[in-house]
């Protein structure tokens, strides 16, 4: 694992652990939708916390239920999906919040950079007032004042000759220049709780380093705390203090950053880090876990199916979410007492 | 987009041209023989004045020939005459294409909003009690027959109440305006809600697409109102697909007016078309047929330039 203290060298540290509360807490947040064949858990049990100006990382592959868990924030769960359990950010439980109280709070506190640059823009309405429409919904800012605001936001996110590119649709820009205009419309009310869903994902390399670059920019200026969705371990250990992995809609381990990478504890993670291509060794060693993610499962360990060290017990029993180290959580029977 | 307009235009008039020629043909080949047809029950009809007013019509020269020398005079403005109406062809067809294009305009712009409004609504919770009963009025409106509404709107508002005339148009030709209007409201309610029928279910079923789009949920994430979403991004998004629907439900729209002018007895394009047809009257057929055939085009390039106004990914060259 000489490659992962590389990583724990570059992993940022969680600054104060000891901050008197954290601006979102989440507990036992459960997602559930109707199936053929009864209600179905996309997200299970979920436990975690985020502190002010402080990134949270949660990693899993495809159709883990990472993007819905950052609906669930937003009150956006549709297509009959109900949300269970409690949701405090900043003192209020948003589980119980009325219709109104959502849309007060939406782009206002907790904002969203999602995942398709290429859909998530109205098409037939130039970018300048896509951005503009949040600052007159909340900053109370006339249309004129608000498009002037957008422009600048659009220049500060990196965009050349701002003011006419607010001027056109979206399908004028190119995906970096989008993402970059998502990102303006996000961070335009200046939100306290950012939400990127794989914000780099559509992109190219360098393009992606600049992004990254850019929303840690802003993080520090505006003191910002943000969930960092991806399914690239290597994205996020460059930007999160925390990780959270989820395998079929359940955490199952959850740390500190070097925590995780200096001591990988469940056999997912430590099959997803030794994924992670090493940058010493001239071939890419690109190691894949085997199997692919069975659904529908609901007695014992999901992973078992891919776990090279299941056993009977794991079949049978599911495993508990638990603290094994000050901080660091997992769930499986092989690890702890 | 005026260079645009301008080359479909140019070749607008070429397909009207080529239309102009297969109609003229295509009428020539009616069974009946308009000569006949004139003298029809005259006693003193022999063969040999047949022949002659054959020669004095151009009737016995060849089809290219005649073809020209109609070109010729269209283009000089003589469209002929009406053998029905016994009035240059012009001089019947003014009046009805003013009634028709009255009778039609008035549908859409009821009608349109109309669709937009109920689609709009049954959309937002589908299955829901308003969905349910804006799909049942849908429902029959597409299955009710226009001559049977036309008919019950008829028997209530003008024979039992006696509040709306049961005629399209005023005895008198000089009637005032606000007379003009209170005989088109019977006739363009039937009309609209003939029309507006399938207009819903498109709109509702586009919406409800729209609806769950990526852009939808991100106007939402801003925390926009639910009518700001719909209205201010998801109704034009919706609309792109409806002008197909418009434009190529304006066939059906055209027959539905046939029905209500002859139930209302009023007399519009479809009503004359219609008799010019079925008594071989040349000149009136081949005009009218020609109209409905610009109409048509006209339409489609509408559609066309409505698709680039409202999507800005549509560049018109
Ligand atoms: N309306 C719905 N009804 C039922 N299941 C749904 C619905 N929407 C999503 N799902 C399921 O929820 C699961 C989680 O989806 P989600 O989009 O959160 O995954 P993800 O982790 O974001 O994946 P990706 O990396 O591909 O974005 C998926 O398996 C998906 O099939
Ligand atoms: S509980 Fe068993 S199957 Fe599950 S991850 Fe741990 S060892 Fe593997
Ligand atoms: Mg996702």
């Amino acid at each position: 694992m000489q490659h992962a203290e590389q990583l724990v060298a570059g992993a940022r540290t969680v600054a104060s652990a000891t901050s008197p509360s954290p601006l979102l807490d989440v507990r036992d947040l459960t997602v559930t939708f109707p199936g053929a064949a009864g209600p179905v858990q996309i997200v299970r049990g979920l436990n975690y916390s985020i502190a002010r100006g402080e990134t949270l990382g949660i990693v899993g592959e495809s159709g883990c239920g990472k993007t819905m868990t950052s609906l669930a924030l937003l009150g956006l769960v549709s297509g009959g999906g109900k949300v269970d359990g409690t949701i405090d950010f900043n003192g209020s439980n948003l589980v119980s919040f009325s219709q109104r109280q959502w849309q007060q709070l939406r782009g206002r506190d907790i904002a969203m950079i999602f995942q398709e640059p290429m859909t998530a823009m109205n098409p037939v309405m130039p970018v300048g007032r896509q951005i503009g429409e949040v600052l007159i919904k909340h900053q109370k800012l006339s249309r004129r004042q608000a498009e002037k605001r957008a422009v600048e936001l659009l220049a500060s996110v990196g965009i050349p000759s701002p003011a006419r590119r607010a001027q056109d649709y979206p399908h004028q820009l190119s995906g970096g220049m989008r993402q970059r205009a998502m990102i303006a419309m996000a961070l335009a009310c200046r939100p306290r709780l950012l939400i990127a869903d794989e914000p780099t994902t559509a992109l190219d390399v360098t393009i992606q380093a600049q992004i990254l670059d850019l929303m840690l920019t802003l993080q520090d200026e505006a003191k910002m705390s943000i969930q960092f969705i991806s399914h690239n371990l290597a994205v996020v250990s460059e930007v999160a203090h925390s990780i959270m992995v989820m395998y079929a809609g359940k955490a199952v381990e959850y740390a500190p950053s070097d925590d995780l990478f200096a001591n990988p504890l469940h056999p997912y993670t430590q099959g997803l880090i030794a994924t992670l291509p090493d940058p010493d060794k001239q071939v890419k060693r690109l190691y894949v876990i085997p199997g692919r993610v069975t659904s529908g499962i609901t007695v014992g360990c999901r992973f078992a199916s891919r776990c090279p060290r299941a056993d009977e017990g794991c079949r049978r029993t599911e495993p508990e979410f638990v603290e094994v180290a000050p901080g660091h959580h997992v769930a499986c029977h092989k690890v702890g007492s | 987009m005026l260079r645009y307009t301008v080359s479909r235009l140019l070749q607008a008039v070429l397909v009207i041209l080529v239309m102009s020629l297969l109609l003229f043909m295509l009428i020539g080949l009616m069974p009946g023989d308009p000569v006949e047809n004139m003298l029809e029950g005259n006693p003193s009809l022999t063969p040999d004045t047949m022949a002659q007013m054959r020669a004095l019509y151009g009737l016995d020269q060849p089809v290219y020939v005649r073809y020209g020398h109609w070109l010729y005079s269209a283009l000089h403005g003589d469209l002929g005459y009406s053998s029905v109406y016994f009035r240059p062809v012009l001089e019947v067809l003014g009046p009805a294409i003013v009634q028709t294009a009255k009778l039609l305009v008035a549908t859409e712009i009821i009608s349109i909003p109309l669709a937009m409004l109920l689609g709009a609504l049954a959309a937002r919770r589908p299955g829901g009690w308003t969905d349910s009963l804006i799909s049942l009025f849908a429902f029959a409106s597409i299955s009710l027959p226009g001559f049977w509404t036309s008919l019950i709107l008829i028997i209530v508002f003008s024979v039992k109440l006696g509040w709306l005339p049961a005629s399209g148009t005023p005895l008198m030709g000089d009637a005032s305006l606000s007379e003009q209007i209170v005989h088109m409201i019977l006739p363009v309610t039937v009309l609209t809600f003939f029309h507006v029928g399938p207009l819903v279910r498109y709109v509702r079923a586009s919406m409800i697409e729209t609806l769950n789009s990526d852009f939808v949920r991100t106007a939402r994430a801003k925390g926009l109102s639910e009518s700001a979403v719909i209205i201010r991004h998801a109704l034009r998004n919706a609309l792109i697909p409806m002008v197909t629907v418009l434009a190529l439900g304006f066939g059906s729209l055209f027959s539905g007016a046939l029905v209500v002018e002859t139930i209302f007895g009023m007399l519009g394009m479809g009503k004359i078309i219609y008799d010019a047809v079925s008594n071989i009257d040349f000149n009136l057929a081949l005009v009218g047929l020609l109209l409905a055939t610009i109409v048509t085009l006209l339409s489609s390039l509408l559609a066309d330039l409505a698709y680039a106004w409202l999507d800005p990914r549509i560049v018109l060259k």
